[in-house]
């Protein structure tokens, strides 16, 4: 028995002999001739295995972002015998006219490293590898950075996932202000960072209306069904981001914030914020329950005026932690 | 030979084949170091692609992989000055297309980014998003994230770097203190929406981790930043991933957490820190240098995060809620 290929080595195989051929290649052929498939081809023999092979190798070529075409023989719709496989050149390559600057390949290598874990991280990685395929000078940067985003939010990869493949999701969600969390089912259309949270937006199947969700309000994991949408017009991400800019606008706290403290440089720091003449902070937000959060980090240095709602949710809070600790 | 680890799936591997063809022919004849830093990846991991691609190409005519069938290199310049040179070509001519996902990582990548000084040309922004999105081999998926907020701080930290200048600047610490700081800045570090500085204090003599928004009255100086400072090479050792430097963490404190919370504590807990189940919660060990962070990450967290020793820590949160507390009584 021949010695075993490896799989970068099949795989890099496939994608050549699939490149030239200008008509396409069937099953049969492939595996039959193809460097990787051919060493274990019996003419005659069972094929299962080789198949499944070529079915799970056709599933990687196609996630690096390969366009391997399927070509069903005109007339005679489900015989995959002799269906043909062939990667078109025009998709496969990056286009001519694009090219980067030493500065923005810089830059490039940066935003690529702002994800530091999950699959975004080795997807930057790779973006990185290809794009190196360009031969571009990277230009020293004066300053070294170390850029990093974390995200926390464990339905965060399915979401993404489900956006791009259009399906609709299902998870359970405590909307705030509610004790129980609550079965949703939408349609995701962007995930939008905001405020230093992370929101998705969301169409309700049944109803058409857009809403938005935060993801650490997330009770459940999430799970993609098999239901398709159809591809949406627009530009959701930017929609998303107006919804909430919105909401961030309409909804404001008076706060006391003690001068040079931690508090007041960070209150200063969020969009919005305005100081009146009486010195208070006028700070903006989109979650209640959030803002809380952050205010009693700050302990002492930070005191609500209004809204009583969110004096009364700190309250509670601070009682919370002082209990615990008693 | 062994797998380098930066590269672990075939996936990965075949990227990096596929954009290796095509920056050889863009190249014609370059060095395997040469190659090794433009793909930020060892010198063997080069000489084992290449030793593969001279054993791979398309099955051809005679459907029997001939030698013209096959990619071929001037094996001389290879094996005797370590040069690459592609004498024979298959199938690949320019790099592959990003798949929409990739595409839509590094454009989110550079929305964070978008801050900086480097791209603080906001058409520089539009435009790399645009040759992403044209070089994607599918739609770009709605990923959207805010600008990383910077007070102009960092465009002085630049311009102290590039001018090879220290700079000083008023700092309040974790305790509330302030103090002019002298400082020869070496990175900037960022976690989420928050911006350090990393530099050599120049009154300590030592590398130290600054919080820009502590940081007031930023200045650049009219001092050459050269005495004390680690030559170039040396930084990456001083400056390794944690944020903070521990040498001064001498108290050990044990937290009780809700799983769940785990993540939230962030910095407090490393990625090696033992975890030992408690019940519905988890216990996690952590060593501070003094309480004033550790009662902020706490009293963001009511209910899911409980410091069980020292005593003292417990009771600096303890008095943290009570005088916050305090104000809503009056």
């Amino acid at each position: 028995m021949a010695e075993r290929i490896r799989a970068e080595e099949r795989l890099f195989s496939l994608v050549l002999a699939l490149l030239t051929s200008e008509h396409g290649l069937t099953k049969n052929e492939i595996l039959s001739t193809v460097q990787g498939y051919r060493e274990r081809y019996e003419f005659g023999g069972d094929l299962t295995n080789l198949e499944r092979q070529f079915e799970r190798d056709k599933d990687d070529i196609r996630e690096l972002g390969v366009p391997l075409e399927t070509l069903e023989p005109p007339g005679e719709p489900g015989n995959n015998q002799n269906t043909r496989y062939r990667i078109p050149r025009v998709g496969y390559e990056l286009p001519h006219d694009i090219a980067f600057t030493p500065e923005e390949s810089a830059l490039l290598k940066l935003a690529a490293m702002v994800w530091r874990d999950g699959a975004a991280s080795a997807e930057a990685r790779r973006a990185m590898l290809k794009l190196s395929g360009l031969g571009v000078d990277t230009a020293e940067l004066a300053l070294q950075y170390a850029p990093r985003l974390r995200v926390r939010d464990a339905a965060f990869e399915p979401l993404r996932s489900a956006i791009e493949k259009r399906r609709v999701v299902r998870f359970g969600y405590l909307k705030p202000g509610e004790d129980a969390a609550t079965q949703r089912e939408l349609a995701p259309l962007a995930l939008t960072r905001f405020a230093e949270l992370w929101h998705l937006y969301a169409e309700e199947p049944g109803t058409g209306r857009r809403k938005t969700f935060l993801l650490s309000r997330i009770t459940t994991p999430v799970t993609i069904t098999k239901t398709e949408l159809p591809a949406r017009d627009g530009d959701p991400a930017a929609e998303s981001r107006a919804e909430l800019e919105k909401l961030w606008a309409e909804q404001s706290a008076l706060l006391e914030a003690q001068p040079s403290t931690d508090a007041e440089s960070r209150l200063l720091r969020r969009p919005g914020t305005s100081r009146r003449d009486d010195g208070l902070l006028v700070v903006h937000f989109t979650d209640l329950s959030v803002l809380a959060d952050q205010l009693c980090s700050y302990g002492p240095e930070v005191v609500v005026i209004a809204p009583e709602e969110l004096k009364r949710a700190v309250r509670s809070r601070l009682d919370r932690v002082g209990g615990d600790h008693g | 030979m062994a797998e380098h680890p930066r590269l672990p799936h075939a996936q990965d591997k075949l990227a990096f084949l596929l954009s290796l063809v095509a920056y050889l022919r863009d190249r014609g004849r370059v060095s395997v170091a040469e190659a090794a830093a433009h793909f930020d990846v060892d010198a063997a991991q080069i000489r084992e692609a290449v030793r593969l691609l001279v054993v791979t190409g398309v099955p051809g005519t005679t459907k029997a992989y001939q030698p013209d069938d096959l990619f071929d290199i001037a094996w001389d310049d290879f094996e005797q000055d370590d040069i690459i040179v592609l004498t024979n070509l298959v199938a690949i001519e320019d790099a592959p297309r990003l798949s929409a996902r990739e595409a839509s990582a590094l454009i989110a990548g550079l929305q964070y980014l978008a801050a900086l000084p480097e791209a603080s040309d906001r058409a520089a922004i539009a435009s790399l998003t645009d040759k992403l999105s044209r070089g994607a081999s599918g739609a770009i998926s709605a990923v959207s994230i805010e600008a990383s907020t910077d007070d102009g701080a960092l465009a002085i930290i630049r311009s102290a770097v590039e001018h090879g200048r220290r700079l000083a600047f008023w700092y309040r610490n974790a305790k509330g203190e302030g103090h002019e700081r002298r400082v020869e800045p070496l990175r900037v570090d960022s976690v989420d929406n928050d911006w350090y500085l990393r530099g050599w204090d120049v009154e300590r003599e030592a590398v130290r981790t600054y919080r820009l928004d502590r940081m007031s009255e930023v200045r650049v100086l009219d001092e050459a930043a050269d005495t004390g400072r680690p030559a170039a090479a040396a930084v990456h050792r001083l400056v390794d991933d944690r944020l903070f430097n521990d040498a001064e963490a001498s108290v050990v404190v044990t937290l009780e957490v809700v799983p769940a919370a785990l993540p939230l504590l962030g910095e407090f807990v490393s990625d090696d820190a033992e975890i030992a189940a408690a019940g519905d919660r988890v216990r996690v060990e952590t060593r501070v240098a003094h309480f004033h962070t550790l009662k902020r990450q706490v009293a963001a967290l009511p209910g899911l995060v409980e410091v069980l020793s020292p005593p003292e820590a417990r009771e600096a949160v303890r008095a943290w809620a009570r005088d916050a507390r305090a104000a809503y009584d009056a």
